[in-house]
This record gives structure tokens, C-alpha cells and sequence, in this order.
């Protein structure tokens, strides 16, 4: 997930509420902050400096534009008056005009811009984008309904109105809406409930036929952008669909339901009518607005929070209660890859690979997000029930439960079971999300002193000065920050290593949930696949061409017994069974196969035979009537009584075809046959000859270092999903499983096995560096005690863990996946070394 | 594409009004046009002849229907000779919004509004000009009344003026335009309009010294004399190895014009930045190596043609420094990564042996954090396969980073004393002190420091040793 575009007060200059009213027009309102800047006037224009040098384009039109600014408006200032005006004071040009600071936003005058920010009714609930050179004004205009009346009529429809507004307003968050309304920000389901009251029910009556006709007709809350050239889009797609509209579809159901709108309008504009007379200066005059009207207030609000990037929190204090609503725009807390551009947005984020499978996995499989994924609290788990329960509603005391839960340590699965099923993993799932969107907290795989952690490559260093500051508060007794990240770059090794005791070791994970948190480190996982050695595919091979030889041999012996003709049909249609029967004899191999494993072996040796026949059937193409058994065959059911089958069809064939033909013509028909079925015959003997004179394959305790001179020419095949491995490749694993059950003995029988294991551990096992060395020695000690027991284990987890050898998955989780120790997950896994290639990153 | 371009004008008495368009009927309809208009004019024609204060400027509005943007550039030119003393006038063109409005879905759903603002912005300015010179829009308007007057009359072409109605014009200027991308259109005898679609290019990042530029392209094969002396000087200077500041000495070019040169080949894209090779470093996977393993486009062949050496090199890593620009490195960095995919593997590879895809893929994998391309390459050795005699190590590593395989990890020098003195502000530059201490606030490289300073890594932590400060354990390295 890329980082959007996002506003920052660069690009983000402010917000303006325009009205338009019946009578007496369009209305500039307020806007926020007090000094839009002009993004014209002084001359900076970032993005131009490039184009000038080839475009004559800007020297001509400036002094025109100049021109125009001049004689456009005969009351305009003095140029150089306003050059030096503080925008504060009010100016009084030689004429004697007034110039008040706050009816020049953005370099614009207000009465002009109050006309072009009021659209036609055509724009009402639309994107409404218009851009003054390099300044856009982005806004979702709503109009009143076409009958003039803003308030819904009746008490029982205006509470399904309500909701219905409510509906509409949250149905454009992308699915988030549950958690938005659901928490302390749920803004509007809170004020239906005081919309209930029966008290003021009555009071509204009255004022319904007063307020019938508001004279305002429109109202548009204008936000101010200047985006870089080339993000226009891209800014202005994310502030319409995440604050925009949410935001003017919020100030619409106040509107609705109290005249929120028009009643505040009234009164700024009534404020800054006076501090006009009073030529007060533009910031009391603001300070005043800001706290006498909550819209005045809620646009400060936006403009603030929304241009650091935060959550803005409006709170609108209409007159049937205090309405909150909360708007954001949502940030990946992870990003996959290292950002093209290190000093970027992006720097700082935690990087991941975690997150990428999600959508893959979530669909197949639920519980996959609940066995991987924890919570870490991005404040303090107080701070956060505190947060919870200044804004109690009938969630809360299970959400206090949830957070108290919560460890960076546990996955989601866990903190189910730990909270002794209070909580659902359905209400974990949604508690998670909820906090995770609204940025309370983030899912990481859950810590644990095994894995191991790195410097993050892209955390961001310039906070390291202050960061090392406050760790320094944190954990006073401990390594400062620079020495701890020194010592975790060095050399990746697991996490508990760092740790000096087991005493140490809580507060040993809380400063890596602490480093997490900042994106400074992030986890070093184990990515696998499968490497067949020359050995097994030589194997393979190898079997796979004796079993085509005795079929073929087979199926000529049975064609020479077969009374007519049909020599080619017979071969085709034993071409199956043959397949069957080899698949049985690899059945063999396999014996304690899993079912879904024989499955598919079977299918690939059908898939294989039926190559196979068409392969032959270039040969008999000249004889049109011997492929209609084929669709045929294919049909019938494949166990048991295919031979049958074919052989009745083949029966029945030759009794067709021979009443035509002359006696002639069957003899020579009969001659040809017989040409080939000799060729054939050859052929297969050549064949035969060619395959007996092979190297037979011989079981090495560890193929990998294999170098007999039939498997000079081979090269290692990797497979890239075993889970999918489909033909030859599923045919390797399972002569791997083999090998791997049998392993002890061979070690047993191989004095020199433990030789050239010693390379090829360090060679090829997961912990191929200098940190994990003592695993590798470790299991060298152990060797010696595999038993066959053991072996059939290995074997056991290698047809189930074969789904994680997929490149994609991290071995690290495979022990929270399968709900397995670690340590012996590791244990298996360190058995298989030999057949995985193993690559670390985060 | 365009999709509809006009020419508007605001008449004293009649208002705005569309005089000239195409294609027919695109803005406002006209007889004998049954298509739709793109929008409706009604509700956009104050953006199109807006209020003075936003005239001579560029403007764009979307319309309700969230299908088009209008662009166009209203031009206001005050003089007493006109009705109201003024004339008011905008050429504008329609092209699609792109947005979730329009076409869901479709690919023309990226649709570039920035090249057309050099568009509305020529004509703007050609016409302002060429009206206030000879009043050519306000002389047409006597022979070109607005569209909706305009119907009964038949042939437009008045003898004595001999030239081209505005309408055709714009005609030829949006085909042009959509079908080539730039147009010249001759408009009278002395005027002639030259346009071209130019694509926007984000501003590139900075260049920095310790930057090691690699060409994605053959310069020697498209420079010509008429190129900036400056940039045609350090091109050739640009091999693949050489870190900016060399290439800026070895050009005998300034650092600063160097870094402005090679930006400007970043923003054409023509080149890439690395960082400096050596075996000291240590170089981790990414998330990309994966394609690599499974060989998407034939990767792992592009790689081993590339990096694979002859056996006739054996023994030494084959440097390209010093082999000149021509053959050596430039051709090989630009053509490995680029036109690799298309040839899939040379067999004869320069008489050398092909190290087997599988063998690549390991060597590839087993650089890890914390591990140097030396204790790599000595891990190898162990292992039995002598890496250097098969493999140009340098290229190999520049391989995995160009390919998005591998990242370089950084090393950085920490000073917690100068950390602290930052978190607090106080951070002032010791007079006559250590001129390394600059670099101790974990955002400098060594790269920097040895490019920046001309030390190597072992006299920096040599120098570090001795550091003055505040005593031991006050410096820390971190990897990252």
C-alpha cells in the first residue's frame, strides 16, 4: 500500500465557508486561517522556475495580469501599500475605500470569490473543482431541497430521515464506518439518541413554520489547496472522499436537523459586520469568532488537524446537543518495500511483509489474520482507557477489557483466549480494527524473543536526537537508543541474545514494543523454498522412464496378443492404464501419503500419461478410426474398470472396420501395422538398452553435495510453491519426504555423511550467517541421536509445512499458524534445511 | 485528448458567448449537430468568463458530472478603444477529468491535464498579443458573429481578408494536437502558433556527491555538439563505478554544475543513482529478490549475461575503471538492465563460463544484514565455489540494487553527546573541533564522510578512535 498524497500546510492553504442566500446573494462566511496566503502574488511560483526556461509564455502574460489586477479595481490598494500590509489593520487608500483585512483571502478579493465559490445547483452533492492558476478550490456544495425547506417536516420522519442522513453521510466511508461510529467518535448515533428527547420535541413545533423557507439556499465549505504539479489529482482525490465530503455532509445533517449552518453564519457575519465598523484588527476579530461559534471553531479544528495529518474531531454545539463526528485520512502504517525516495513521506514507516498477504489469506482462511497479528498500543494503555471512558457508550467497558488484554506479545487468537472468552474473536477483530483506523494502535506480528529484529533500513534518523531523549526517560537503567540499535545492526541474531538475564527480559520486550512503535527496527523473517538436488530430479527421472519402458513393453506384449489389427489403438488405450499402474507404484513410495497428496500424484500421472498418448498419436494419425476411444476413455471412470472398458471398444472396433476393406487390402493394412509394431518395438529395446546403461540412482545421505558424474549436467530446480506444485515438482516432494523419513538410517549407513554435512549446513541452513552458527552446531550434536521416530516426524511436518515453502510466508510464524512450540517448529525445520533455500528480509 | 476547444468572448450586451468551436456543437449547440454537448454551458460560463478579478490567469473547472475539465485562460485587455473599455476573451479546451465520475475503469483514466496548461497559456497569450497588435479577435468578430447568429449564413471566407477563420483553426490545432502531440499553424502572415504536448516529470531528487550515476542509456550514441558543454563533459565521465565527485574531477567540472547536470539527466530519467562499491559494505535482500528467484522476465539470465566474467579474467574482479566510457561500464550498466530481458542469455558470454541460474540465485540470497560483500564472498570461497573467477562481483551487487533485489545498508557514526546537545538545541559547532562531528547526528553515510572528507573507512575509524570528546562509549555505529 503506497502512501497517498497528503496535505501538509504547504499544499493545504485553507478553508472557507461561503453561503448563498435567496435574496440578498452569495455570502463569503469565514475561513481558516486567518491568512490564506496568496499562492500567486509574490512571485513564488515553485513549480514555474522550470518551464521558464523555454516558455516565453509567463514573460508575457505577467505584466498583463498585472495590468488587469490594476485597472480591474479601482478601490484596490495602493501595490506597494499592500506590499507592506500586515494583514491585520484595515487600510484606508488616498480615495478614502476601507481595505478590511479579512476580505482578501488567497490574494483574491472576498466579493469576488464568494461569487465564483456559489455553483449551480447542478454541483449540489458533486466534486466541485475549480483552480485559479496554481491555487484549487475543492468543495461538495449542498444545496437546500428543491422545496426550499431545510428542516425534515415530521418528528417520526425526521428520525428515519436522520438516520437516513446518517446512513448517507457514513455510506461513503469504505467500510470503516462501523468502527467510526462505534467508538468515542461516533458522532452522529449519539445526537439521535438526544433527537429522541421528548422535551424539545414539543418546543420545535413552533419555530417549524417560522424557519419554514430559510433564505439561505446553499452553503460550501471551500478547502484551499496548492498541490504540486504533478499530485492534483491524487491530493485532491484523497481530501475529497475522506474529509470533504464527510465534513460538508456532517455541517448538511446539522443544517437539517437545527439550521446549524445558517444560525452560525448569521452570527459571524454579524461579528465581522461590527468589527468592520469598529476597524478592529483581524485576530481579535478572529479570536472572538473562533469562540463564540462552533462552526467558526469545528473549521479550525479541520484546518489544523487535517493539515499535520491528523484526526480532526469536530464538535458542533447545535442547539439539540453537542454533535461530534471525527474525519481523517487513513496512512498505511507499513510499507513493504524501501521508498524510492528516502527523505520522503514515507520515512519512518515500519517496513513489512506481512501486511502484503492479507487479502490473500484473509479470504481462504479467517483465522489466519488472528493466529498472525497483534496488537501494539501506539500511547499508553491508560491513556487509551481514559480516552475510552470520557466518552462512555455500551462498548466501552469491553473495549477497556480489550486494551487491558492487548500485548504487543500476544496475537489476537491469544488475547481471545487469555481474556477467558469475554471477548469474541469476532469483537477482537472489530476492537482491532477500530483502534488500528483511528490510529491507536498498529497489528504487528506479535514480538517474541526468538525472532529477530533489525534496524529498520527506513527509520527515520533525524529523529533519532529526540527520540534517544525520551528512551533515555523510558528506560533510564538501560543501553541508551544509539548503543541499542548499534548493537541490533551488527549482526542479526534472536531477540533474547541483547537480553543480559531472563530477569531482564520483560523489560527487555517493552522497549522493543517501544522501538516497534517508532519504526525503529523491524523484524527479520525467513523466507523458503524448495530446492530439488540433481540427485532427486535424477531420481525422478530415472523412475519415470522405467515405468514408460515397462509399459510400453507391456502394452506390446498385449498388442501382439490382441487378434486383429488394433495394435496402436491397444498401446493408447494401455497408455492409462499403464499410468495407473505406475502412479500405483509410486504409490508405493508414498506410502503414508497424505490422501489429497495421492490425489494429486495421481492426476499427474494421468496428466503425464495422457501427454504421453498424444505424443503417440502422430502415429496412427493415418488411421482415422482408432482415435475415437480416446474421448472415450477419458469419460469412463478411471479406477477400476477402464481396462475392461477399452478393451470391449477395442473389441468392437476392428469387427467395424474390417467388413469394408478386401482381403487385399487387409493384408497390407495388416503389413504396415506390423512395420510399425516393429519400429516400435526397436525402438523401445534402443530405449530399454539406453536406460539399463544409466547410472542407477543411488540415495546419498545428503543430496546436495552429490557430485557423481551423472550429475554433473543438472542443475538444482527450484520449486517456487510447493503448496502448488503441480506434475514433476509435486513428484520431487514426495520423493523428498521419502528421503527425509529415512533419513537416520542413511545417516547411519554413511560414515562420511557428517563430513560434508558440516559444509552444507553452513552452506544452506536457515541460520546461514554468523548469528545462527550455534543452531547449526547444535543440531550436529544431535544427529547422532536421530532416531527413526524423529524422521517420521520430519517427514509428518514436511507435507504440512510444505505450504509455508512459498517464498511468501515467514518460517517465523509458521508456530503461531500451526499453534506448534517454536522450538520445535525450528527443530523440523533446521531437518529440512538441506531441501530449503532460504532467503531473510523483513 | 482534447475533446472540445473554443473560443469564447464576452459581448457587452449578449453576455458570454461561445464564437468559435470543435468539434461543431461540442460547447453550445449548433444547427445540424445532433450530439449532445459535453456539458452545459449555462452553469460553466462564469468560469469561462469569469469575474475580472480572476481574468489573465489560468483557470480549470470540473463539470457537475465530473467528466470534463474546461481549462482556459480568460484574458481581460483594457483599452478606451472597446465597448466598456475592455475585451474580454478565453480560448479554453475540454479534455476528460479522469475521475471516478467519468469512465470507471477505463485506461484513460490517467489523463495528464498538465501539458495542456502550456497549450491554454500559448493561446492566450498569441491571441492577447496579436489582438492588442492589430486587433485580430475584435476585427473578426464583424465577420465571425457568436454561434447562435451565425447559422444562416453559409461561406465564412470574405475576400479581403485573407485569412484563416478562427473556427478551423482550432480545428487543426485540437487534431493536431490528438494525433501528433504538437502542431504549427501558420495564423496570418506574421504569426505562426508552435505547440507541443510536453509530459510533467516530478522534480528529481537532489544528487549528492557520494551518488554513483549509472546510464540507462548510450549517451555517446545521442549527444550532439548543440547539447550544454557542461553536460557533455561529464557524461562522458559517467561509467558505472565513479561516485559523482570523481566524475566532477575527472571532468574537471565543478561539484555544483556536476550535481545540476546529472540531475537534469534524473529528470529525464536517462540515468540512475547508486551508491559507491566496496567490499567493506554489506548489502541485504529486499522483497524483490523474490522475483529474481523465480526469474520474472527472464531476470536471472539478464543477470548472469551480465555479470558472468571469462575465465580469461580470472583471479581479479575485472574494474572498469579506467577502460573509458565507450565499452566498458557505461554500455554495460545501460544495456544490462534495460535490454536484457529481450536477448535472454548469450551462451557464449565472452568466452567465460555461465555460472547456473541456480548458482546466481544463491549467491544472490545469501547476502545478509550484517555480513560484507567480503565475508560473502569468503563464505563462498569455503563453500567451494571460487565466486571471483566466474562472477564480477561489482556487477553482481549493482545488479540486485538496479533490480530492486538487494538494498545497500548504510553504516552511521553516532555521537550520543552531540545527539543530546541536538535534542536540546544547543547544538553549536565546537570551534576548532573535530571537523567529523557534523556528521555525528546518524543522518550522514560514511559514504558521505569519505567523499566529503577523502578518508577511507578505516582512517575515519581511526579518527573516531581519537575522537576528543567526551571518552569512551560516546561514539556508537549503527548499520542500517
Amino acid at each position: 500500500m503506497a502512501l497517498p498524497v497528503l496535505p501538509s500546510p504547504s499544499n493545504f492553504l485553507g478553508v472557507a465557508l461561503v453561503i448563498n442566500r435567496s435574496r440578498d446573494g452569495p455570502r463569503f462566511v469565514f475561513h481558516y486561517p486567518q491568512l490564506v496566503p496568496a499562492p500567486g502574488l509574490s512571485g513564488t511560483r515553485p513549480e514555474c522556475g522550470k518551464d521558464a526556461d523555454d516558455d516565453n509564455d509567463l514573460l508575457l502574460t505577467r505584466p498583463s495580469r498585472l495590468d488587469g489586477f490594476e485597472t480591474s479595481a479601482p478601490s484596490a490598494p495602493h501595490p506597494a501599500n499592500l506590499a507592506q500590509w500586515n494583514h491585520d489593520d484595515h487600510l484606508v487608500t488616498e480615495s478614502g475605500t476601507q481595505i478590511v483585512p479579512w476580505e482578501h483571502v488567497a490574494g483574491f478579493p472576498t466579493k469576488d470569490l464568494e461569487n465564483i465559490l456559489t455553483p449551480a445547483r447542478a454541483y449540489h452533492k458533486r466534486l466541485f473543482q475549480v483552480s485559479l492558476d496554481p491555487l484549487y478550490c475543492v468543495s461538495y456544495p449542498i444545496y437546500v431541497p428543491e422545496n426550499g425547506v431545510w428542516r425534515k417536516k415530521k418528528r417520526q420522519q425526521r428520525k428515519d430521515a436522520g438516520a437516513a442522513a446518517r446512513r448517507d453521510d457514513e455510506g461513503v466511508a469504505p467500510g470503516d464506518t462501523d468502527s467510526a461510529n462505534r467508538s468515542g467518535e461516533k458522532g452522529v448515533s449519539e445526537d439521535q439518541s438526544e433527537g429522541r428527547d421528548p422535551a424539545k420535541g414539543t418546543a420545535k413545533t413552533a419555530d417549524e413554520a417560522e424557519d419554514k423557507k430559510s433564505s439561505m439556499t446553499m452553503f460550501n465549505l471551500v478547502f484551499f489547496l496548492k498541490p504540486k504539479k504533478h499530485e492534483v489529482k491524487d491530493l485532491v482525490d484523497v481530501m475529497f472522499v475522506h474529509i470533504i465530503k464527510k465534513i460538508n455532509k456532517a455541517y448538511k445533517y446539522c443544517q437539517q436537523r437545527s439550521d446549524f449552518v445558517w444560525k452560525e453564519s448569521k452570527k459571524i457575519l454579524a461579528l465581522k459586520d461590527k468589527g468592520r465598523e469598529d476597524k478592529r484588527n483581524m485576530s481579535a476579530l478572529w479570536e472572538d469568532i473562533l469562540q463564540n461559534s462552533s462552526l467558526a471553531q469545528s473549521m479550525q479544528d479541520i484546518y489544523d488537524a487535517v493539515s499535520q495529518n491528523k484526526i480532526a474531531a469536530l464538535q458542533l454545539e447545535t442547539i439539540e446537543g453537542m454533535v461530534t463526528h471525527s474525519v481523517q485520512i487513513p496512512v498505511p502504517f507499513h510499507i513493504s518495500d524501501i521508498p524510492q525516495d528516502l527523505e520522503g513521506d514515507e520515512c519512518g514507516l515500519w517496513m513489512t511483509t506481512a501486511n502484503s498477504l492479507i487479502s490473500d489469506e484473509a479470504v481462504e482462511e479467517p483465522s489466519y489474520l488472528d493466529k498472525n497479528f497483534g496488537l501494539l498500543l501506539l500511547a499508553d494503555e491508560k491513556k487509551i482507557s481514559a480516552e475510552l471512558q470520557g466518552d462512555p457508550d455500551d462498548t466501552t467497558v469491553s473495549m477497556i477489557e480489550f486494551v487491558r488484554h492487548c500485548k504487543p506479545t500476544l496475537s489476537f487468537y491469544q488475547v481471545g483466549q487469555q481474556s477467558s472468552n469475554v471477548l469474541t474473536p469476532l469483537q477482537v477483530r472489530k476492537y482491532a480494527q477500530h483502534f488500528i483506523y483511528w490510529r491507536r494502535a498498529i497489528a504487528i506480528p506479535p514480538l517474541h524473543a526468538r525472532d529477530m529484529y533489525i534496524v529498520n533500513p527506513n527509520c527515520d534518523m533525524r529523529k533519532l536526537p529526540q527520540a534517544t531523549a525520551r528512551w533515555a526517560r523510558q528506560f533510564p537503567l538501560l543501553p541508551a537508543l544509539p548503543n541499542f540499535l548499534a548493537e541490533l545492526s551488527v549482526s542479526p541474531r534472536p531477540y533474547k541474545l541483547h537480553c543480559p538475564s531472563k530477569a531482564h527480559r520483560p523489560v527487555y520486550m517493552a522497549m522493543l514494543a517501544w522501538l516497534m512503535r517508532g519504526g525503529w527496527v523491524t523484524q527479520l523473517c525467513t523466507f523458503a523454498y524448495v530446492v530439488v538436488w540433481p540427485e532427486i530430479i535424477y531420481e525422478v527421472e530415472y523412475a519415470l522412464e522405467a515405468e514408460d519402458i515397462a509399459r510400453t513393453k507391456r502394452s506390446q506384449s498385449g498388442a501382439n496378443a490382441a487378434p486383429s489389427s488394433s495394435t496402436g489403438a491397444a498401446a493408447l488405450g494401455d497408455v492409462a492404464v499403464a499410468g495407473f499402474g505406475m502412479s500405483s507404484s509410486f504409490l508405493s513410495l508414498t506410502a503414508d501419503d497424505e490422501p489429497s497428496d495421492v490425489a494429486s500424484s495421481v492426476t499427474t500421472l494421468r496428466d503425464l500419461s495422457l501427454s504421453h498418448s498424444q505424443s503417440l498419436a502422430p502415429h496412427q494419425s493415418s488411421d482415422p478410426d482408432l482415435t475415437p476411444p480416446s474421448p472415450r476413455r477419458t469419460l469412463s471412470d478411471p479406477q477400476s474398470h477402464i481396462t475392461a472398458h477399452i478393451n470391449t471398444s477395442l473389441a468392437m472396433t476392428p469387427a467395424t472396420t474390417s467388413q469394408q476393406p478386401t482381403a487385399a487390402e487387409k493384408a497390407a493394412e495388416k503389413a504396415r501395422l506390423e512395420r510399425i509394431a516393429d519400429k516400435a518395438a526397436r525402438e523401445l529395446a534402443e530405449r530399454a538398452t539406453a536406460h539399463a546403461r544409466k547410472a542407477v540412482p543411488e540415495q546419498t545421505a545428503h543430496p546436495s553435495v552429490n557430485a557423481a558424474k551423472h550429475l554433473v549436467g543438472t542443475s538444482p530446480h527450484i520449486i517456487l510453491d510447493a503448496k502448488k506444485a503441480t506434475g514433476k515438482e509435486s513428484l520431487y516432494l514426495s520423493v523428498i519426504e521419502k528421503r527425509l523419513r529415512g533419513r537416520s538410517a542413511a545417516l547411519a549407513s554413511s560414515a562420511t555423511a557428517r563430513i560434508s554435512r558440516d559444509r552444507n549446513v553452513s552452506n544452506n541452513s536457515i541460520h546461514g550467517n554468523r548469528g545462527g552458527a550455534p543452531v547449526g552446531v547444535a543440531k550436529q550434536g544431535r544427529d547422532a541421536h536421530t532416531t527413526a521416530k524423529d524422521d517420521g516426524r520430519v517427514a509428518d511436518a514436511w507435507g504440512k509445512f510444505s505450504k509455508y515453502f512459498n517464498g511468501q510466508s515467514a518460517l517465523e510464524r509458521i508456530a503461531l499458524q500451526e499453534d506448534m512450540k517454536r522450538k520445535d517448529v525450528w527443530n523440523l525445520l533446521t531437518a529440512m534445511s538441506e531441501y530449503l533455500l532460504c532467503v531473510r528480509h523483513w | 485528448m482534447i475533446q472540445g476547444i473554443f473560443y469564447a468572448r464576452f459581448f457587452p450586451q449578449q453576455g458570454t458567448k461561445i464564437v468559435a468551436q470543435s468539434p461543431p456543437g461540442c460547447i453550445v449547440p449548433v444547427h445540424g449537430v445532433d450530439k449532445p454537448c459535453l456539458f452545459d454551458f449555462n452553469v460553466l460560463q462564469e468560469y469561462i468568463i469569469p469575474r475580472k478579478a480572476f481574468c489573465n490567469r489560468y483557470i480549470t473547472v470540473n463539470d457537475p458530472e465530473g467528466k470534463y475539465s474546461v481549462l482556459g485562460f480568460p484574458v481581460s485587455i483594457p483599452n478606451p478603444r472597446y465597448d466598456r473599455n475592455e475585451f474580454i476573451f478565453n480560448f479554453g479546451i475540454v479534455i476528460e477529468c479522469g475521475r471516478d465520475g467519468g469512465y470507471d475503469g477505463n485506461p484513460s483514466n490517467d489523463i495528464d491535464q498538465v501539458p495542456y496548461e502550456r497549450v491554454v497559456r500559448r493561446l492566450a497569450v498569441t491571441f492577447a498579443e496579436m489582438e492588442k497588435q492589430s486587433g485580430y479577435l475584435s476585427q473578426d468578430h464583424d465577420r465571425h458573429p457568436p454561434v447562435d447568429e451565425q447559422q444562416e449564413r453559409g461561406g465564412r471566407v470574405i475576400g479581403s481578408y485573407r485569412r484563416r477563420p478562427i473556427e478551423s483553426l482550432l480545428e487543426i490545432i485540437k487534431e493536431d494536437l490528438n494525433n501528433y502531440g504538437e502542431c504549427m499553424i501558420p495564423v496570418d502572415d506574421a504569426n505562426t502558433i508552435n505547440m507541443k504536448l510536453f509530459p510533467h516529470h516530478p522534480t528529481p531528487p537532489e544528487v549528492k556527491g557520494w551518488h554513483v550515476p549509472v546510464a540507462k542509456m548510450k549517451f555517446a550514441d545521442v549527444v550532439d555538439p548543440t547539447w550544454d558543454l557542461t553536460l557533455q563533459r561529464v557524461i562522458t565521465q559517467i561509467d558505472g563505478v565513479s561516485d559523482v565527485r570523481r566524475i566532477a574531477y575527472a571532468a574537471d567540472v565543478s561539484l555544483e554544475l556536476t550535481q545540476l547536470a546529472l540531475r537534469h539527466l534524473l529528470y529525464y530519467d536517462t540515468i540512475l543513482l547508486l551508491d559507491i562499491f566496496f567490499f567493506g559494505t554489506c548489502y541485504a535482500p529486499r522483497p524483490g529478490i523474490h522475483d529474481f528467484i523465480a526469474n520474472v522476465g527472464g531476470m536471472v539470465d539478464e543477470c548472469a549475461h551480465y555479470v558472468c566474467v571469462g575465465a580469461a579474467n580470472h583471479g581479479t574482479p575485472p574494474s572498469d575503471r579506467g577502460t573509458g566510457t565507450s565499452t566498458g561500464g557505461s554500455i554495460g550498466p545501460g544495456e544490462g538492465p534495460s535490454s536484457g530481458s529481450s536477448n535472454p542469455m548469450d551462451p557464449k558470454g565472452s568466452g567465460g563460463h555461465r555460472v547456473s541460474n541456480y548458482m546466481l540465485i544463491k549467491l544472490m540470497t545469501t547476502f545478509c544484514v550484517g555480513k560484507t560483500v567480503m565475508e560473502w564472498l569468503k563464505g563462498h570461497m569455503d563453500a567451494g565455489f571460487d565466486v571471483l573467477r566466474f562472477v564480477d562481483v561489482r556487477r553482481l551487487v549493482q545488479f540486485g540494487v538496479i533490480k530492486g533485489c538487494l538494498y545497500r545498508v548504510h553504516k552511521y557514526v553516532v555521537s550520543k553527546q552531540y545527539l543530546a546537545q541536538l535534542a536540546t538545541g544547543q547544538a553549536v559547532p565546537m570551534a576548532g573541533g573535530d571537523p567529523l562531528q557534523k556528521y555525528m547526528d546518524g543522518c550522514h553515510t560514511f559514504d558521505q564522510i569519505i567523499t566529503e572528507q577523502n578518508l577511507t573507512d578505516a582512517e575515519i575509524m581511526n579518527k573516531l578512535k581519537s575522537f576528543p570528546s567526551s571518552g569512551v562509549g560516546d561514539i556508537t555505529v549503527i548499520y542500517r
